[in-house]
C-alpha cells in the first residue's frame, strides 16, 4: 500500500504531531520569554493545521481543508505577527513572572495531562478503533490536556499579554477536540470561531495597551486595586 | 561460553579504545563550529598517555577512599558499558543484570567520586560533590521514567530484549512515547556527562564548575582513570540512547558482513548523536546553576508524559 494512502501511516503522523503539540503546550508553561512563547504558539498552531490537513487528506472532507488553511493563516501567521508587533510597540520587559515557579508549574501540567487522560479515556473507549473513520480520535486526551493546561496558564500568569497567549492556546485545545471528535464543525461555525478569536485578540491588544498606559505595567493584579 | 567471554573482551576493548576518540571528536567539532581550529581528535589519547606517565600528588588529608575512588569509578563504568548492547543485540553480560543494574552501576561510580571529592576537605571538592548530587537526584527520576517507557513497550528491563523487541516494529521510533522518552533521555545525557547547558567541560576556572571541581585534587594516573571513565560513561549513555530507540541496525545473525555493517552503523549512530550534542553545546549558553532544576524538571515531565502516552495512544 502506498505510504500516502495508508491509514496506519496517517494515524502515526497524527499521533506524533498531537504529542508534539502537547509538548509545546508544556514548553509554553516553562517558557519565560514572551517573544519565544509567541513563536511556540505559532508552531503549535501550525502543527494543529497540519493535523487538520492530514485528517482532511485521509477522509477527503473539503471543509476540513478550509479549517486547516484558515488555522494556518490566522493562528500561525496573523495572530503571532500582531502579538509580536504589540510586544515591540510597548517595549515590555521580556521576563514574565508566573505565580508559581517553573518546576512546580511544569509538574502541575504533567498532572493535568494525567487528569485529561483519565477524563477522556471512557469517551475514547466508546469509539471504534482501526477503521479510517476513527482517524485522530485518540488525540482527544491531548485536546483535553491542552484545555486544562491553558486554564492553568491563564491562572498562573500575571501579565495581560501572556494571558492572551494562554487563552489562544486554550482555543487550540478546543479546535483539536472538535477536529478529532467530529471532524470539525460546519464551516460557518468554524468561520465564526475564527473571527471571534481574531476580534478577541484585537480587542485584547487594545485593552493591553490601555492597561499599560494607565498603570505603567501589564500586571493585571494591579487592576483590583481601587487607587493606583 | 568462550563466545561470551570473547564478546565481553571485545566490547570492553571497543569502549576503552574508542571512547577517548569520541570525546576528542566532539571537542574538535565544537571548535570547528566556533571557527576555531581546535585540538586534533586524538588529543584525549595524548592527554591520557601523558597523565599515565606522570607522578602523583596526594593531599595529606586524603583517606583510603581517595585512593579507591578512581578504581571504583573506572570499573563500575566499564561494567555498566558491558551491560549495554553495542554492535550485537545481545549485551555480553546481560545475564548479570538489566538496564537497572546499568543505571545504578553508574550511580555507584558517581557516589564514590562525590565521596572522594569530600574526602580531601577542599572547599571546591565539597561544592562540586554537593552540586553533582543535586543534579543527579534530579536527573535520575527523568532517566528512570524514560527507561521504563521503553521497558514497558518491550515488556522487559533487559536492554538486549528491549532492543530485540523493537527490531521488527516499523514506525516505532515515531511513536510519541518513544520520541518523548528519547528527548528526556537526551536532556539527562547532557546533565550526566556535564555538557554545556548544565556544566562546562572545558573550564577549570569558573566557580560554576561541577565535575571539574570534584576531581580538582586528582593528578597523574588516577586523574587519567577518572577522565577515561568520564569518556566511557559518555559513550555508554550515547550507546544506550542509540540502541534503545533506533535498534534496527543491531546485528542478530552471525556472519562477518552482517557484523561489520552493524558495527559501521553503530558508529554512525554514535557520531550523529554526538553531532547533536555538539550543536546543543554550541547554540546554548551555560545555564545558571539555579536554573538547572528547571531544565531537569522539564526532562522529568517529558519522561512522565512518555510513560502516560504509552497508555494515552495505546502504545503506538
Amino acid at each position: 500500500m502506498p505510504l500516502l494512502s495508508d491509514p496506519i501511516f496517517g494515524q502515526t503522523m497524527i499521533t506524533l504531531m498531537a504529542a508534539i503539540v502537547l509538548v509545546l503546550q508544556i514548553t509554553l508553561v516553562a517558557q519565560k520569554s514572551l517573544v519565544s512563547s509567541i513563536y511556540v504558539f505559532a508552531l503549535q498552531s501550525f502543527l494543529l493545521a497540519a493535523i487538520a490537513g492530514t485528517i482532511a487528506w485521509f477522509t477527503g472532507a473539503g471543509h476540513i481543508y478550509m479549517a486547516a488553511v484558515l488555522t494556518f493563516l490566522l493562528k500561525s501567521l496573523l495572530l503571532p505577527a500582531i502579538l509580536i508587533r504589540l510586544v515591540e510597540q510597548i517595549r515590555i520587559e521580556h521576563e514574565m513572572k508566573p505565580l508559581l515557579n517553573v518546576p512546580v508549574s511544569v509538574v502541575i501540567s504533567g498532572m493535568l495531562t494525567l487528569l485529561a487522560y483519565v477524563v477522556a479515556e471512557p469517551l475514547q473507549q466508546q469509539m471504534s478503533f482501526g477503521s479510517p473513520s476513527s482517524l485522530g480520535h485518540n488525540t482527544l486526551p491531548v485536546a483535553v490536556a491542552l484545555f486544562l493546561i491553558g486554564f492553568f496558564l491563564i491562572a498562573n500568569r500575571r501579565k495581560a499579554l501572556s494571558q492572551v497567549l494562554a487563552l489562544l492556546s486554550l482555543e487550540n485545545g478546543l479546535f483539536l477536540a472538535a477536529i478529532s471528535l467530529t471532524y470539525g464543525m460546519p464551516l460557518i461555525v468554524e468561520l465564526g470561531v475564527f473571527f471571534d478569536v481574531l476580534v478577541a485578540v484585537l480587542v485584547l491588544t487594545i485593552l493591553v495597551g490601555r492597561i499599560r498606559e494607565a498603570f505603567d505595567s501589564m500586571d493585571v493584579t494591579r487592576l483590583s486595586r481601587l487607587r493606583g | 561460553m568462550t563466545a561470551t567471554v570473547l564478546h565481553a573482551v571485545l566490547q570492553g576493548l571497543l569502549l576503552l579504545l574508542l571512547s577517548p576518540l569520541l570525546s576528542g571528536l566532539i571537542r574538535t567539532a565544537k571548535a570547528r563550529l566556533q571557527t576555531r581550529r581546535g585540538p586534533s581528535p586524538l588529543q584525549p589519547y595524548r592527554d591520557l598517555g601523558k597523565l599515565l606517565r606522570k607522578g602523583m600528588v596526594i593531599p595529606e588529608t586524603a583517606s583510603p577512599v581517595f585512593a579507591a575512588a578512581p578504581f571504583v569509578v573506572f570499573s563500575t563504568t566499564l561494567l555498566a558499558g558491558l551491560l549495554a548492547p553495542t554492535v550485537f543485540a545481545a549485551a555480553p553480560l546481560s545475564q548479570f543484570g538489566g538496564v537497572l543494574a546499568l543505571v545504578y552501576l553508574l550511580g555507584l561510580g558517581r557516589f564514590f567520586l562525590a565521596l572522594a571529592a569530600l574526602d580531601t576537605g577542599s572547599a571546591f571538592g565539597g561544592m562540586g560533590s554537593s552540586r553533582e548530587m543535586t543534579i543527579a537526584a534530579l536527573a535520575e527520576p527523568a532517566l528512570m521514567l524514560a527507561v521504563f517507557t521503553v521497558a514497558l513497550t518491550a515488556g522487559s528491563t533487559d536492554p538486549s530484549r528491549m532492543a530485540q523487541a523493537a527490531i521488527g516494529q516499523s514506525w516505532r521510533f515515531l511513536a510519541p512515547s518513544q520520541m518523548l522518552a528519547f528527548t528526556a533521555l537526551f536532556v539527562v545525557l547532557l546533565a550526566e556527562t556535564g555538557r554545556i547547558p548544565v556544566d562546562n567541560p572545558a573550564t577549570h576556572l569558573e566557580l560554576t564548575m561541577i565535575h571539574e571541581a570534584m576531581i580538582l585534587e586528582y593528578s597523574g594516573p588516577w586523574l587519567a582513570l577518572i577522565e577515561w571513565s568520564a569518556s566511557i560513561k559518555q559513550m555508554v549513555l550515547l550507546t544506550l540512547l542509540a540502541n534503545l530507540f533506533i535498534p534496527f541496525t543491531l546485528a542478530s545473525a552471525p556472519g562477518v558482513p552482517a557484523i561489520l555493517s552493524a558495527a559501521a552503523l553503530y558508529l554512525l549512530k554514535l557520531l550523529l548523536l554526538a553531532a547533536a550534542v555538539v550543536l546543543v553545546e554550541t547554540t546554548n549558553a551555560k545555564m545558571r546553576l539555579f536554573r538547572v532544576p528547571e531544565l531537569l524538571s522539564v526532562a522529568f515531565v517529558l519522561g512522565a508524559l512518555a510513560l502516560i502516552s504509552t497508555f494515552l495512544f495505546g502504545g503506538r
